[in-house]
């Protein structure tokens, strides 16, 4: 995987939201974007899959993987410029799609702020935004 | 000054433009932005300054060059408000960095590490990152 892009202190609140752009790549396996307090305690775990055509779901705590979710909706594709709106809604995670589907996470360790965002892999951001 | 968001590995390239989009606080008595490399290789430390430090409405510019500032430039264009949205783009090339400025206030700064590549932005101060734009 391709060198981290990360942004730390930053300040997300229960009822902010994130809006992520950027361009998967055209040779992409997969890519991830992970939310929570430091790469080894993470909230949201958010891993597209395009051979398997399934994103995963996961948190980190302590730095070991809990229990995965899965989603086979894959709604965009290698080569694509997306966007994923990101709500922190305090109980839980909730990322909207490209094509307006929606993926919930709860929030597993009950944070109550987001400070660390991390994106890695063939995803390449054009652009960050706190709302 | 308080520490504020830090994003490394962000991978611009000479000609391509950064733009930082965030909010001055009330009563904003200082605000910095850096780009380069890493904490110690300070390609631009641009450093609007409302009121500290004996100054009172000016931008402070400097560089960092392995953890030793270099020499001071100070630009008399102050297009800032406390307490108000503004947005600031940048791009570099070998020889300079051009900041735009609201109001079309534009000045450059040398490139006086030679970076090819801006992979580090922080904020520090009385300034909190709204959106950050890398095209």
């Amino acid at each position: 995987m391709s060198e981290k892009f990360e942004i730390l202190n930053l300040d997300v609140k229960a009822g902010d939201t994130l809006k992520i752009k950027g361009k998967v790549a055209n040779d992409a396996e997969n890519f991830v974007i992970n939310l929570g307090k430091s790469p080894s305690e993470l909230g949201l775990h958010f891993n597209p899959r395009f051979k398997e055509s399934t994103i995963i779901c996961n948190s980190k705590c302590a730095n070991c993987w809990q229990s995965e979710h899965r989603d086979n909706h894959l709604p965009f594709s290698r080569g694509s410029e997306v966007k994923f709106i990101v709500s922190f809604l305090g109980d839980k995670f909730k990322v909207k799609l490209p094509d307006g589907h929606e993926v919930e996470f709860p929030n597993r360790h009950g944070y109550d702020k987001i400070s660390y965002l991390s994106v890695q892999g063939g995803f390449k951001v054009i652009s960050f935004k706190q709302e | 000054m308080s520490c504020g968001m830090v994003c490394t590995n962000m991978g611009v390239k000479a000609g391509k433009r950064i733009g930082v989009k965030g909010e001055i606080a009330a009563g904003a008595k200082s605000f910095v932005l850096n780009l380069g490399k890493d904490q110690a290789n300070i390609l631009l430390h641009f450093n609007p300054r409302f009121d500290v430090h004996g100054d009172a409405r000016i931008i402070v510019c400097n560089s960092k060059d392995k953890g030793e500032w270099g020499a001071e430039q100070r630009e008399s264009a102050f297009p800032f408000q406390e307490g108000t949205n503004v947005e600031i783009f940048i791009t570099h090339d070998p020889s300079n960095l051009t900041i735009a400025l609201p109001n079309n206030h534009q000045f450059k700064f040398p490139n006086r590490l030679g970076l090819q590549v801006i992979d580090f932005l922080n904020a520090e101060g009385d300034f909190t990152i709204k959106s950050i734009q890398l095209e």
